[in-house]
């Protein structure tokens, strides 16, 4: 490619530190350092520096800004890896040039998810050893935490390592600090037809696998809410296929504007083209019309059929505390989904339409995540409690930002260490 | 071995908030933390308007929403029917509190000690209690309980670990009634071996007509109240202030 004949030893700027992405580095890792500080104050203080407070006497929602972030970066991840598989799968040829941001996001996003789990536990330490010595298979977290966590985390990185070898055993033999990392990543691979056959073969097998362990494991985060015989609003069949539509279209969301961002990478430019763009604005804009669709049988299901607590809890989304988010965030999908419609209608693609459409959506799948966890919690009371309330503190904002910026900078050491796109068609 | 219950007779229950503090003084709750709680309701509009009670302890129901979703077994079921919380094994994630249909949870959300109605290490206070024991350093709270020999009694031990009523299984394992049930100045609450049919409770259900807490639910509560249920215009008034 005339492109990559520019670039002297490794592509896409690996291995390569200028000023800009130290100065990225930089910035995020205070902003990191600041959300450790945060989580401090709460590991010492307990979480009375957050919002948090119980339900019942105290009106309080127990679950509020973290809860929200474990289902926003596992729904994410879960996306992420669902769009990369499938484009491999279907060898659809426009969407190849993403399946490597996507997977490396995934990746991340899911280590994210971890920590925001580990955050609001009030015992983090015991969290961690307690799951490994007295885990329970009942409790929907079992599914969380075996799935999500160990399950598709080592699925992800073992089919990443399968899909960057070819790469890996090209970088390998050029002339760089890294070739020894990347001649362990090769681990003698050689590229030969068989190899590739094999290759290929492992990493179709391993995506059949992943593909419905993903989908029962973000469901099991849905079930998570859904099974709840104490929480009116939360009971519903739709819960775990709503999170796994809202999934795909965040992780679809995110991708766009990362991808758009991968554009300033040297070499990048061409391959990050607009059909691949339309391709990932078009699965995103077809499956919010799905979640829209979810959303209203929900509502009309309730309105109809609800019991007096849970229209209490709808009620408060319609008209009462929550109204105001929850239009917005509505309006927000409705806009996104025109923006992607009306371009999808035109066959007329802009890249800035595109990531304004992502970005509203990634702040609306955020809001839709809140909007489904913390409204139960206050106004779902099945006794006469008063209305309860919940605000995020600044400790909650801090470690959640803390938690976006380790995520940014592990994907600015992803792109110095894999290349973003692959390169073994260079050899083809 | 056997199954313990509850009957409350709304009917004799004068919403005088005496089982509330026995409760409190007995597992060294903590501010904000109402492990057995009374409603006070008002239902219709002034003058016609109608009072009732509601005293709300943990129902340790035997399909207990709390017990299934406990990722790591902190919240169990006894053999002799209470539900009860392993403070020394709670990873601290609320999944029970937000699966409890009742609300009966309270989460240590700071150092319970600095959360006591009086600070013990005041200096001043130290005179006035001459070095006596603090109420949170009760040794029989501190005690392994049952053929498991768990941690669950009492309150007041542990930040972020989740509490809630225990039954008074400190005074259960040998031979008393729980504090709330002890303290009734009406004796609308009665504690007992429910397959005993003459222990109290059995009685109490045999001769009056009893309901159970959102029954719709399937949580099977082991708490029996008798009398007539609040009616469903009922809303609360009189609630203690809680301070954050």
């Amino acid at each position: 490619m005339a492109t990559l004949t520019n670039i002297p030893v490794l592509p896409y700027g690996v291995g390569r530190i200028r000023r800009g992405w130290i100065a990225s580095a930089a910035v995020l890792l205070i902003i990191f350092v600041v959300g450790v500080f945060a989580y401090s104050r709460q590991f010492i203080h307990g979480e009375e520096v957050t919002g948090l407070f119980d339900v019942g006497t105290r009106g309080g929602a127990p679950w509020g800004l973290y809860v929200v972030f474990v289902v926003y970066f596992v729904g994410v991840s879960t996306g992420l890896m669902l769009i990369g598989i499938v484009a491999e799968l279907l060898k659809i040829g426009h969407m190849r040039s993403i399946t490597r941001i996507a997977e490396g996001l995934a990746i991340i996003s899911l280590i994210l998810g971890a920590l925001s789990v580990i955050v609001d536990l009030g015992q983090p330490l015991r969290g961690i050893i307690g799951f490994f010595q007295y885990a329970r298979p009942m409790s929907p977290f079992f599914g969380t935490f075996t799935l999500v966590v160990s399950g598709a985390l080592f699925a992800s990185v073992v089919y990443l390592f399968l899909t960057v070898r070819p790469d890996a055993a090209i970088l390998a033999k050029r002339k760089s600090g890294l070739a020894t990392f990347y001649k362990w990543w090769a681990s003698g691979y050689q590229d030969t037809p068989a190899e590739r056959a094999r290759r290929e073969r492992s990493s179709i097998w391993l995506a059949f696998g992943i593909l419905p362990l993903r989908i029962l494991a973000y469901s099991t985060l849905g079930f998570v809410f859904g099974l709840q015989v104490g929480r009116p609003g939360w009971q519903s069949a739709l819960q775990a296929p709503g999170f796994i539509i809202l999934a795909v279209v965040s992780g679809a969301a995110l991708l766009i504007l990362v991808a758009a961002a991968a554009r300033r990478i040297p070499g990048a430019r061409d391959e990050l083209s607009i059909p691949t763009f339309s391709w990932m604005s078009n699965v995103m804009t077809v499956l919010l019309v799905v979640y829209l669709y979810f959303l209203l049988a929900e509502l009309l299901t309730t309105g109809y059929t609800s019991t007096e607590a849970s229209w209490r809890v709808t009620d408060s989304l319609l008209t009462g505390q929550y109204a105001v988010l929850n239009w917005v965030s509505i309006g927000m999908l409705v806009l996104a989904t025109g923006m992607g419609g009306w371009q999808m209608v035109m066959r007329n693609y802009s890249l800035s339409m595109m990531v304004a459409a992502g970005g509203l959506v990634t702040i609306s799948a955020i809001l839709q995540r809140y909007l489904i966890i913390v409204p139960s919690l206050t106004t779902g009371a099945l006794l006469p409690y008063k209305e309860g309330t919940y605000a995020p503190t600044l400790i909650e904002y801090g470690v959640v930002v803390g938690l976006v910026a380790l995520g940014a900078l592990m994907f600015l050491a992803f792109l110095k260490l894999v290349p973003i796109l692959e390169i073994q068609k260079e050899n083809d | 071995m056997p199954k313990y219950g509850m009957t409350i007779d709304l009917d004799r229950c004068t919403g005088c908030r005496s089982c509330m503090v026995a409760c409190k003084i007995e597992n060294n709750t903590t501010q904000n933390a109402f492990w057995m709680y009374v409603f006070r309701l008002e239902e219709g509009k002034f003058p016609d308007t109608k009072i009732s009670f509601l005293p709300r302890p943990c129902q340790h129901c035997d399909n207990a929403p709390c017990v299934k979703v406990c990722p790591v077994g902190a919240r169990y079921k006894r053999e002799d029917g209470i539900v009860a919380t392993d403070w020394d094994r709670c990873i601290g994630c609320r999944y029970c509190e937000v699966a409890c249909p009742y609300g009966v949870n309270s989460f240590n959300y700071k150092d319970p000690k600095k959360s006591q109605y009086m600070d013990w290490e005041d200096p001043d206070i130290q005179v006035a209690t001459a070095g006596a024991v603090p109420s949170w350093a009760n040794p029989s709270l501190n005690e392994k309980y049952g053929s498991e020999n768990r941690s669950i009694a009492g309150s007041n031990h542990i930040k972020g670990v989740m509490e809630k009523c225990t039954f008074c299984v400190q005074r259960v394992e040998k031979d008393m009634l729980p504090a709330c049930v002890d303290t009734c100045p009406t004796h609308a609450l009665q504690f007992g071996d429910l397959d005993d049919p003459d222990s109290a409770p059995s009685v109490a259900i045999k001769e009056k007509d009893g309901f159970k807490l959102l029954e719709d639910r399937n949580t099977q509560p082991r708490v029996t109240y008798l009398g007539s249920p609040f009616g469903p215009g009922a809303r609360e008034i009189e609630r203690p202030s809680v301070k954050d």
